[in-house]
């Protein structure tokens, strides 16, 4: 059955998928960063806080809006441009180079990221690596988009 | 000691025009294309192993082709750029190709990086939870563990020291040197925690042991300094490793002991090579190695009075502190002295310098050592 | 140089008599019952193994090093029984402020646990399947080319001051020698980048070198840190996210992954030691800033290297075409503004707070970034 986009159904699917290839995971490094993801619609934005530890994704959750105090990065973007992507992972298996969350957020024109802190927000590119890979999840999970 | 830039471009404004005219026009000066370089094609050899240096062994780009006295790059350019007028001068001490070559330098640097291994999650800590070794055991372990980490620790500032006096055309050697630093970093890591997870601690210091490590970073060259921490240490320190795992009181100890022997051993070929190289390419040098090794020998053999490792060693390899522990202790440990010098002799016979037994005042105590070993009744 | 034994022990009596007495059983085991803390380091989290943090444990942690290290100059493991003649190693960083960042255990960590493989990581072959257009190969070489020579230039940086660093810092030192490795290994992606696309190598950048020279010989460690870790730091992960998200092959936005995951961690240290530096010496706020102030043009130095910014043009337009080129600058005028204010960024959250507003390279780069 299709798993809807955004929810944290959908974030909970890609992280059973990331414990099932633990391995894979395992190989590209630890990855120790909460960042919030920020999916607008039309005016209204539905928020989500994903934490993750050591080779896991080890809690998310849907909240009302995102503290940046609180995460060390938030991606943020409409929903047109989320489905993009997921959509191009779901053709490619993975995304292709215009549809990587760098080349997306590089300008912050498609996906926009917004810290507080500098230190939080070079979390994103160590581990750029592991964040891709788990939103290339995305290619193994059926997503519907509402 | 600041090098202060021949411009300040803030105020260099032909620097700022330029990019501004750039910038603004999209009109670009373009001579970096004309670059007066050799255009190759390398493949993998093997794609097995991916693209090596090897496989970049091209032209005026390969290692082979590097002279041997470097004249034409002081700068920071990679070997094989075109060097415009007006780059700094990096300072390189050494610019001679055989005071740091050897042969397989840049297969040695290849298998660092692919035989990266992690202290933190490549040795199963957690079954050591359930291990409580018995106290004479325990602080003989943890003795040793101290004694090695104050080794790896110097292994990591010696080549360190030397990197960045080498010319930047002998890319394979600086990246070997850097991939030693951080294997030698990785050693003292597995040590202190191998030492801090005991229930002991860390013990006593060895302060003739800290001489001999002084001398390994201060030598007068890098191949003087190669031939000390290269072939005499770090040769001693495999044969102590391969007794150390063979001491090894738990499986946990005896992995430790695996994957640091991987990399010492790579260490040691590296040395061995680049003395071989040395002595062949730069025979004048030979004196000047025999007289380096007449002082690293001495310090070498100046550790025998550390009586604080020979003692873990005798403990460990005897089982406790029974008087039969002991002698049993004493057995295998002689026949690792001798086995460690033995080595050391070999190796130095193998890269070309037989005659190093004749002139070594610690060939004479091998042998008087391994007389009295044999006198005494055990059998090596 | 050359440090030589204090005699001949080979035809020292006492150390033949000490070697005779062990091997005769009469063991001193003076060391035994050494003065030093028992402690037995267990791992808190299994899947991560067993951290340096795990063992910051009394005596032993890095939690316990002092401001002022007086009493150790020699190579003794921290928490070790000193005792005996021990040799003094000339160290000259002894305060920890001037070396130490707060997340620099977790970034050692880090760093061993991503580790990667340039030779089979990379899909070198995937450039033969798919080769580049003549000027965007040209393009590349030249820029893998300047990004050699900072990679050089930082791997010397980290060699240079490792064996200046007293003992007791161990754990930073160990970043060190993993920050030696990391721009290895760059610099050996860089080179083979360089070379595999058939274009060989461009020309060395006088400017960049003149500036990164300036940078690497800084005349102190927290000086040469910010510039070299989080400044040139900073504009190599810039660098590397604009070539991933232009990149013209496969292997380029492969190659770039790795690569921005290594320069981010160079950035968050050099952010971390400024921090720690300002916060625990403040008094040097203002000759921290001056030396910013100084040396700040070496940024002019590197962006404004026609090798490095008329390559970034050709990538990031996808040509030498007008309507390419006029892309091309459009970009790169945006990566000016972003390497730039990210600079600012980190040096504001590092305690520089005036960093933006008296800087002079500011306005030259917006001016340049505005012409385009």
């Amino acid at each position: 059955m299709a798993i809807s986009f955004p929810s944290t159904d959908y974030f909970e699917a890609l992280k059973g998928k990331m414990t099932a290839q633990q391995e894979k995971f395992r190989r590209l490094g630890f990855i120790d960063t909460t960042f919030g993801v920020k999916v607008g619609n039309n005016g209204k934005a539905r928020n989500f806080v994903l934490e993750f530890e050591v080779f896991d994704l080890k809690n998310v959750r849907e909240v009302d809006a995102i503290d940046l105090k609180k995460v060390d990065f938030m991606i943020e973007g409409d929903a047109r441009v989320w489905r993009e992507m997921i959509e191009n992972i779901h053709r490619n298996g993975e995304a292709d180079s215009s549809h990587d969350l760098n080349t997306l957020a590089h300008f912050g024109e498609q996906l926009k990221i917004v810290y507080d802190d500098p230190d939080g927000h070079d979390k994103l590119y160590r581990f750029m690596e592991s964040i891709q890979k788990f939103f290339d999840l995305s290619s193994q999970v059926e997503v519907s988009f509402s | 000691m600041a090098y202060l830039s021949t411009t300040n471009y803030l105020e260099d404004k032909d620097f700022i025009d330029k990019w501004l005219y750039t910038m603004r026009t999209g009109e670009m000066d373009l001579s970096w294309m004309k670059a007066a370089t050799e255009k190759v094609k390398p493949h993998e050899a093997n794609s097995r192993r991916g693209l090596t240096y090897r496989d970049l062994d091209l032209g005026s780009y390969g290692f082979t082709g590097v002279p041997e006295k470097v004249r034409g790059n002081r700068s920071y350019a990679p070997r094989g750029a075109e060097i415009p007028a007006g780059v700094p001068d990096a300072q390189p001490w050494v610019s001679r190709k055989s005071e740091v070559w050897a042969f397989n330098t840049e297969s040695y640097y290849e298998e660092a990086v692919s035989r990266q291994w992690n202290v933190t999650t490549d040795i199963p800590w957690e079954r050591l939870d359930s291990v409580e070794l018995p106290e004479t055991i325990g602080k003989a372990l943890s003795q040793l563990m101290t004694f090695l980490t104050e080794v790896e620790m110097i292994a990591t500032d010696t080549p360190a020291m030397w990197l960045p006096r080498l010319n930047p055309d002998f890319i394979e050697v600086k990246a070997f040197i850097a991939a030693q630093a951080m294997d030698e970093a990785r050693h003292t890591e597995a040590f202190r925690k191998r030492a801090l997870t005991t229930g002991w601690g860390l013990m006593k210091a060895s302060p003739v042991n800290e001489m001999a490590l002084k001398h390994l970073r201060d030598a007068d060259s890098f191949s003087e300094m190669s031939v000390a921490l290269h072939l005499v240490a770090e040769g001693n320190v495999l044969t102590m490793f391969r007794f150390s795992e063979y001491l090894s009181p738990t499986d946990v100890d005896k992995r430790i002991f695996r994957l640091v022997m991987q990399d010492e051993a790579r260490h040691v070929g590296y040395g061995m090579q680049h003395f071989k190289y040395v002595l062949e390419n730069f025979p004048e040098k030979r004196e000047v190695l025999h007289a380096h090794l007449d002082e690293a020998e001495n310090i070498s053999f100046a550790g025998s009075a550390a009586t604080e490792l020979t003692e873990s060693f005798i403990i460990l390899a005897g089982g406790g502190l029974k008087k039969e522990n002991i002698e049993e202790g004493i057995k295998i440990t002689t026949k690792f002295n001798l086995k460690q010098m033995e080595e050391h002799f070999e190796r130095l016979d193998k890269c070309g310098m037989p005659e190093r037994k004749q002139r070594s005042k610690l060939y004479q105590m091998y042998e008087m050592g391994r007389a009295a070993a044999e006198a005494a009744g055990i059998k090596l | 140089m050359a440090f030589y034994a204090d005699k001949d022990y080979t035809t020292d009596q006492t150390v033949f008599e000490a070697v005779n007495q062990v091997m005769s059983g009469n063991l001193t085991l003076f060391w035994y019952d050494a003065k030093t803390e028992k402690v037995k380091g267990k791992p808190t989290d299994l899947r991560r193994g067993l951290t340096y943090k795990d063992l910051d444990l009394g005596s032993y942690g890095y939690s316990s090093i002092p401001e002022n290290l007086r009493t150790s100059q020699s190579m003794v493991a921290r928490g070790s029984e000193k005792w005996g003649n021990l040799p003094d190693m000339g160290y000259v960083v002894n305060r920890k402020s001037e070396i130490w960042a707060d997340n620099v255990t977790y970034l050692y960590e880090e760093d061993k646990s991503r580790r990667w493989t340039p030779a089979v990581d990379v899909p070198w072959s995937d450039l033969d399947a798919h080769p580049i257009a003549a000027p965007i190969e040209a393009a590349c070489s030249q820029l893998y080319t300047f990004l050699q020579e900072c990679a050089l230039v930082s791997m010397d940086f980290a060699a240079r001051w490792v064996p200046l660093v007293n003992q007791d810092f161990i754990e930073q030192k160990s970043w060190m020698c993993a920050q030696m490795f990391n721009w290895a290994r760059l610099n050996e992606a860089f080179r083979k980048r360089a070379l595999c696309g058939g274009a060989g190598l461009g020309r060395a950048s006088v400017s960049g070198e003149q500036g990164l020279k300036e940078w690497l010989w800084a005349d102190s460690y927290p000086k040469g840190s910010l510039s070299i870790n989080l400044s040139l730091g900073g504009i190599v992960l810039a660098i590397c996210r604009h070539v991933a998200a232009f990149a013209p092959s496969k292997v380029d936005r492969v190659l770039m992954g790795y690569a921005m995951q290594d320069s981010a961690r160079q950035t968050a240290y050099g952010s971390g030691q400024l921090r720690y530096y300002l916060t625990h010496r403040p008094a040097e706020m203002s000759a921290m800033q001056e030396y910013v102030d100084d040396s700040e043009h070496v940024m002019l130095a590197l962006l404004g290297s026609p090798e490095l910014i008329e390559p970034l043009i050709i990538i990031s337009g996808g040509g030498l075409q007008k309507d390419q080129v006029q892309a091309g600058r459009a970009a790169v005028a945006k990566f000016l503004r972003l390497a730039i204010s990210e600079y600012f960024e980190r040096l504001e959250a590092a305690g520089l707070a005036a960093s933006r507003t008296r800087s002079r390279i500011a306005p030259v780069v917006e001016r340049i970034s505005a012409a385009a």
